[in-house]
């Protein structure tokens, strides 16, 4: 037996085949679709290799252009609008005695719908005539906003809507970190005559900063792959406002046919999502130092 | 006791490794059960029947057929599918359909070009005509060449148009009817604020103009997805540029930045400044345009032919069940060519897979004759206001009594001819140009010319590629 697990040979017969399917089902797709990048393929006929021209259109496509800038603003909004809210939530929660499950409860139901059941549902709030928004915002006089029908309004409704999903998610997610926190070090301070706003700028935040680093990274990578909410509530509309890099991806390799092109963009899809997370990781993410009680 | 432990992990492991197959199998099972479970299960123990009595014993397989007739709009035509499917069924020993309906739009932009591209299509799926679908399929080998299919059935000739189904010389589909398009205006507010019915541009303007001042949409239009607007930008450059422009642009003999085709765009921009158009109507889907016509809030609806059914039900048109009326759009001034002219259509039917075996092969030709003839035709034409793809006598289009359906017939019949689409004639890329420079001109973001010119553009790039 001893001499058995001695012989190379042996351990060699164990991983190749494991090594085989990962090649078979991982590597050689990923392979094979970096190499549809580099051809004028339309998912019908021979494919043509063109070099880097697909990759050279994409930089100078209008509409392409225009998603890469969509997908930035969802990074901005949910790195300097939505984490702060997070925070501001969590700190709120904590705080609470009385029906503390009731409230994790309630904000973390919109995680677990599906994203279509909420594309839809908020499609009928935006509702120009009869929507409960433009309904409440008539109150104060406002005229009717058609939210997902002009360009001016439609990204700001989907930057809405997509916070209102996953803001519970992670609400719960720094809420069990401010709750790991020993209730002594926050009485301690109180006794010391902080105020509630004190405790949570000095004490709570920089305690949860490793958690909240981590929300940080996890809404970006989120933002950067963000699209089945595009496609159901405006499918990328009015006139590519709210095309975003998946979904412009889509539809151009699905709709149109253009699959060596919609490959392409999926490459650049993924290098950007790359250099985002590791330069978010070589920064500020590396500068977190372990936190102990 | 580390080595029985080591045991039952390793059958565990097995145990669900074996599981995990079963699961997938019933998974299977469970979508195919939920994809027919809307379709009647009684022919079931039908096809079996004859099993037992011959115990000859044919071998039972299944063909899948992909269809877009869902939901109630399309009901009428479910029902007539429904029954060729039956009888064709009862004719071909083992054969079960598999039904697998799926939404217009999705089934011809998203499902169909997916499977064509993986190679594994239905092996009998809706279809529709022209350069973007049937012929760019068929040029890769996909389609099957029905050629000899409709010679031996002996109806090669009675179809009205193969044109857009037809590649050097050979037919890879079948339309299931013909279609124009024109408007539907609601008759009680047509009465109410006493409007003619539209016979020339300016009954038609004014008609729109009374019903504005009226707050009332004279348009209803639903333009988040470009190709329902399109519609009318088609019929309005076969007005303004003549019919035989539609054929022209990839032909390189008709330009869009033409003065005739740009008046056509001019046409509509017109319109959208003058807030004809429903409000909002880049948010709002094809469906939200009937439903808006249907309740009154708007007085006029330009869509198809194939919509007419609609107000005959009156759980689907409610108070405008039977008080719908249809009209094609009046001569323009300054037209060019013959401004009678309709748009008219036969692109829209069934395709079948070029890879089939011998049995399914056998299905496809029974699915063809009972789908493909006189008596389903008619029943399209009485059930549904479907305009026949396959010629009828007169005495058989005579029986059509319903008077949305007389009035489109009527207007062919008026017509010295016909146009089609332009999206069956232009290049794919070029049709995408002309939704995105649609949408711009409706947002208000660009001007009738500079639309043509972009279009144009787009189609010198397309006719230089070939």
């Amino acid at each position: 037996m001893k001499n058995t697990l001695r012989n190379p040979y042996v351990y060699l017969m164990f991983i190749v085949p494991t090594l085989v399917l990962y090649f078979l089902f991982f590597i050689y797709p990923m392979l094979q679709s970096v190499y549809y990048g580099f051809t004028d393929w339309n998912g019908l006929d021979e494919k043509n290799f063109v070099g880097f021209e697909n990759f050279v259109t994409a930089f100078s496509d209008e509409v392409f252009r225009q998603s890469i800038w969509n997908n930035v603003i969802f990074i901005l909004f949910s790195v300097f609008i939505q984490v702060p809210l997070i925070i501001f939530f969590a700190i709120l929660i904590s705080n609470v005695t009385k029906l503390q499950g009731l409230y994790k409860t309630t904000v973390f139901m919109p995680s677990i719908l599906s994203t279509s059941v909420i594309g839809i549902l908020w499609g009928f709030l935006y509702e120009p005539e009869e929507g409960i928004i433009n309904g409440f915002l008539g109150l104060f006089g406002v005229p009717d906003i058609y939210w997902l029908a002009e360009e001016k309004w439609a990204m700001l409704a989907i930057l809405i809507t997509n916070a209102w999903q996953w803001m519970g998610f992670f609400i719960v997610l720094i809420l069990a970190a401010i709750l790991a926190v020993p209730r002594e070090i926050n009485e301690a301070a109180g006794i010391d005559g902080a105020t509630a706003f004190q405790r949570a700028w000095y004490l709570t935040v920089p305690l949860i900063k490793p958690i909240i680093s981590v929300v940080v990274m996890l809404s970006i990578a989120g933002a950067m792959k963000v699209v089945d909410i595009v496609l159901v509530m405006t499918d990328g509309g009015p006139i590519n406002s709210t095309e975003v890099m998946a979904s412009y991806m889509v539809h151009e390799s699905i709709s149109n046919g253009k699959y060596g092109y919609g490959t392409a963009l999926s490459i650049i899809i993924f290098a950007f999502a790359l250099v985002l997370t590791a330069l978010y990781q070589l920064t500020i993410g590396r500068n977190q130092e372990r936190i102990e009680y | 006791m580390k080595k029985n432990l080591l045991m039952l992990l390793v059958l565990f492991l097995a145990c669900s490794v074996v599981l995990a197959g079963c699961g997938n199998g019933n998974n299977g099972e469970n979508a195919k059960n939920t994809n027919t479970a809307n379709e009647p299960k009684a022919e079931e123990p039908k096809t079996e029947e004859p099993k037992a009595e011959e115990p000859a014993a044919v071998e039972p397989f299944t063909v899948s057929l992909r269809h877009i007739q869902i939901g109630d709009a399309q009901k009428n035509r479910k029902a007539i599918l429904d029954d060729v499917v039956k009888k064709t069924e009862e004719e071909v020993p083992g054969l079960k359909f598999e039904l697998d309906g799926v939404e217009d739009s999705v089934n011809r932009f998203t499902k169909l070009p997916a499977e064509m591209a993986a190679g594994n299509p239905p092996k009998i799926f809706d279809l529709f005509g022209g350069a973007g679908d049937a012929l760019k399929f068929a040029k890769a080998g996909r389609l099957l060449d029905l050629t000899p299919i409709i010679e031996e059935l002996g109806i090669k000739d009675k179809f009205l148009n193969l044109n857009q189904f037809t590649l050097d010389g050979k037919v890879y589909g079948l339309p299931i009817g013909g279609s124009s398009e024109g408007f539907y205006y609601n008759q009680a507010m047509f009465e109410k604020y006493g409007l003619k019915v539209p016979t020339t541009w300016a009954e038609l303007e004014t008609a729109a103009e009374t019903l504005k001042k009226n707050n009332i949409t004279p348009f209803a239009s639903g333009s988040k997805a470009a190709w329902v607007p399109n519609m009318l930008v088609n019929t309005l450059i076969g007005r303004y540029a003549g019919p035989e422009s539609i054929d022209g642009f990839a032909q390189g003999t008709a330009k869009w930045n033409s003065p005739e085709v740009v008046a056509a765009y001019a046409k509509y921009e017109e319109w959208v400044k003058k807030g004809y158009f429903t409000k909002g109507e880049l948010g709002k889907e094809y469906a939200d345009q009937m439903n808006e016509f249907v309740q009154g809030k708007a007085g006029m609806l330009f869509d198809g032919s194939w919509r007419s059914s609609v107000f005959k039900d009156e759980a689907q048109a409610f108070a405008l069940t039977n008080k719908t009326g249809y009209f094609a759009m009046p001569a323009v001034d300054g037209g060019k060519g013959d401004q009678t002219f309709i748009n008219g259509n036969y692109s829209n039917g069934y395709g079948f897979s070029a890879d089939l075996k011998e049995n399914e092969l056998t299905a496809v030709k029974a699915f063809i004759k009972n789908l493909f003839n006189e008596e389903m035709q008619l029943r399209g034409l009485l059930e549904d206001g479907l305009l026949p793809s396959i010629q009828l006598s007169d005495a058989a289009m005579g029986q059509a009594t319903d008077p949305i359906v007389k009035q489109v017939l009527d207007t062919y019949k008026n017509a010295k001819g016909a146009f089609s689409h332009f999206d069956s004639t232009i290049q794919s890329d070029v049709y995408k140009e002309t939704e995105a420079e649609l949408q711009k001109l409706i947002a208000g973001k660009t001007t009738a010319q500079k639309v043509g010119d972009a279009i144009q553009k787009a189609q010198d790039a397309a006719n230089a590629k070939k």
